[in-house]
């Protein structure tokens, strides 16, 4: 008899034992989510109030919404926002697949060694080389308009591209390629019509990844992009910041403005994000 | 090279007809090369001759406006410079946070991976704050840790309202508030690759441990982390490599290098020295210096996982 009830005795402790910790975890992943939130708490509530009620700690009004376009101009940084991304994004797509493909299907003499050089590119940080490449930039003119900051963009981001790229292509089977070219599509024709379409969720990745990047961006658009009509938001919200003189409600209405495309495209492209991040590890 | 030794320049042109080099092969070597050049061109200008324009400007005194040469002596110079030292003792200092920025998200991760209820939505809500700029992050941070900021008032609520801290404002704690706002910022992304290694883990082992009496510290100690090894290493190098090159929003927003220099760390004294001082000379040397330890850290991490392939 005894021999019986221990194991169920046992079983109903144990399966108690993980019910309470199961709800332990809950409550300490609730937690941790109330943490992870707080900056978007800080910018919703902080954002619907003036500035004395802000330093009063009540109350709730929608005035630093209707006066942030004069404090910032939001519709035009959102647009440059726009345009450096977009022009960005498109040079590192289109140098990254050509050159993905080319470092995967068409060996040449030192293209592993030219492969090698590009990704260990992707080592260097922009403020190792931050004088002389603003030097060359301004030399040329470019740091007024916005392709200088588009060109160090898509330096920058190239290199991961091309590896990401080169992964992707290297999957592609050689016969796949051999008999395009025999069916007389030429290498161009092979590229677009064979192995793009099969590169398509890392040119996702990349795209979402370097979106990301460039639109939460500091250090280019601060100085490459001297005229102030050319900034991108992020650049505006923290020269904003940088002056000290502007309220802080109105500051947390600009952060969520400026934080909701990058947030929107998260959202809704995750798993690409995650895929880039762990890439090289994770086959 | 299956030539022989009595190789004469007229056999040069024989060579170049080898049956292996077909038309067919050298059209496509032409195009690959053809395919690199704009990527080429691209990073060579942009990214690989910098490197050596600031080797040169590095041995220069510039203000902006004249260059003169001065020689590898500029570096003697520099190395006795008690600001750059203390740059690079902050950058030091932040890199105490990393084992919070790995510890921290690994047990998020671990939590995660149990799968409980609405897990999926947590999992969103930890990696959210990834999305936004950490010049968003570092304004918010900013009023948490002000003199009238949240940090205050919350003490005030614990009943600890005698404790008025101002964290950004005092130069011995202002670096420990940057370093928490990293640690925040760094939560999303190590906590998707922990949990990335989380899934390729194979449970059947955990179960076989767990049949065999073995309790949940001890499948986590001698099971999961082992097997984690590798994510943690990518972690550690990416979380190393922001704390010395990624900070610069954070710092601009949150201190701006101050009070005094105790939240500059080497990128952003490279900003500063250029930028703010217009010594170009200098701030380019201080660019190679901060290229040379994330280069040093990066050639750890590539031969780590070369060892492993």
């Amino acid at each position: 008899m005894s021999t019986v009830v221990a194991p169920s005795t046992m079983r109903v402790t144990s399966a108690r034992r993980r019910t309470v910790t199961r709800a332990a975890i809950f409550v300490a992943m609730v937690i941790m989510a109330i943490v992870m939130l707080y900056p978007f708490f800080v910018m919703l509530i902080d954002s619907f109030k003036t500035e004395n009620q802000y330093l009063a700690g009540h109350g709730t009004s929608t005035q630093s919404w209707h006066q942030l376009t004069t404090t910032m101009p939001v519709y035009q940084q959102l647009l440059n926002s726009t345009i450096v991304c977009t022009a960005s994004i498109a040079i590192i797509l289109v140098v990254g697949v050509m050159a993905g493909f080319a470092f995967a299907k068409l060996q040449y003499r030192f293209g592993n060694l030219v492969f090698l050089g590009m990704v260990s590119a992707m080592m260097v940080p922009l403020q190792a080389i931050l004088i002389p490449e603003y030097v060359n930039v301004a030399k040329f003119g470019l740091t007024n308009g916005y392709l200088g900051a588009v060109l160090v963009y898509a330096a920058l981001g190239t290199p991961f591209a091309i590896f990401l790229f080169t992964t992707y292509f290297r999957r592609v089977p050689d016969e796949l390629i051999e008999a395009g070219i025999c069916d007389g599509l030429g290498y161009w024709g092979v590229l677009w019509r064979l192995a793009l379409p099969m590169a398509l969720p890392a040119i996702a990745t990349v795209t979402v990844l370097q979106f990301i990047q460039i639109w939460d961006d500091l250090l280019v658009g601060l100085l490459f992009l001297q005229n102030p009509a050319e900034r991108p938001i992020t650049v505006g919200l923290a020269a904003l910041a940088a002056g000290r003189t502007t309220s802080i409600p109105q500051l947390m209405a600009g952060s969520l403005v400026s934080a909701l495309p990058a947030m929107i495209v998260y959202l809704g492209f995750q798993r690409f994000l995650v895929r880039g991040l762990t890439l090289g590890i994770d086959r | 090279m299956t030539t022989s030794p009595t190789l004469s320049l007229a056999d040069a042109p024989r060579r170049a007809r080898r049956p292996s080099t077909s038309l067919l092969t050298r059209r496509r070597r032409r195009v690959g090369v053809l395919l690199t050049v704009p990527a080429f061109v691209l990073v060579g200008l942009l990214i690989v001759y910098p490197i050596g324009q600031a080797i040169y400007y590095s041995m220069t005194y510039w203000d902006g406006l004249t260059t003169t040469w001065v020689g590898p002596s500029t570096w003697w110079q520099a190395l006795n410079n008690p600001t750059m030292w203390r740059a690079l003792e902050n950058n030091a200092l932040l890199l105490l946070s990393v084992p919070f920025a790995l510890a921290i998200p690994l047990a998020v991760a671990v939590m995660l991976h149990q799968r409980v209820a609405g897990w999926k939505v947590f999992r969103s809500i930890y990696f959210l704050p990834t999305a936004i700029s950490w010049v968003v992050i570092g304004l918010v941070a900013e009023h948490f840790f002000a003199y009238s900021g949240t940090l205050n008032s919350l003490l005030g609520h614990v009943g600890l309202s005698h404790v008025h801290t101002d964290m950004l404002g005092s130069e011995s704690t202002a670096l420990i508030a940057l370093g928490i706002t990293f640690v925040f910022s760094t939560i999303g992304t190590n906590t998707m690759i922990f949990l990335t290694g989380l899934a390729t883990l194979d449970t059947s082992l955990e179960e076989a441990a767990r049949i065999d009496g073995a309790g949940s510290w001890r499948i986590f100690r001698h099971i999961t982390l082992p097997h984690l090894s590798r994510f943690i290493q990518l972690a550690f190098v990416m979380t190393v490599i922001s704390a010395f090159s990624a900070l610069f929003s954070l710092i601009f927003v949150m201190t701006g290098g101050g009070p005094g220099y105790s939240t500059t760390t080497m990128e952003f004294l490279v900003y500063q020295t250029g930028f703010n001082q217009s010594q170009f000379g200098t701030a380019a040397l201080y660019g190679l210096i901060l290229f040379f330890i994330t280069a040093v850290v990066g050639i750890v991490q590539l031969r780590l996982i070369g060892a492993k392939d």
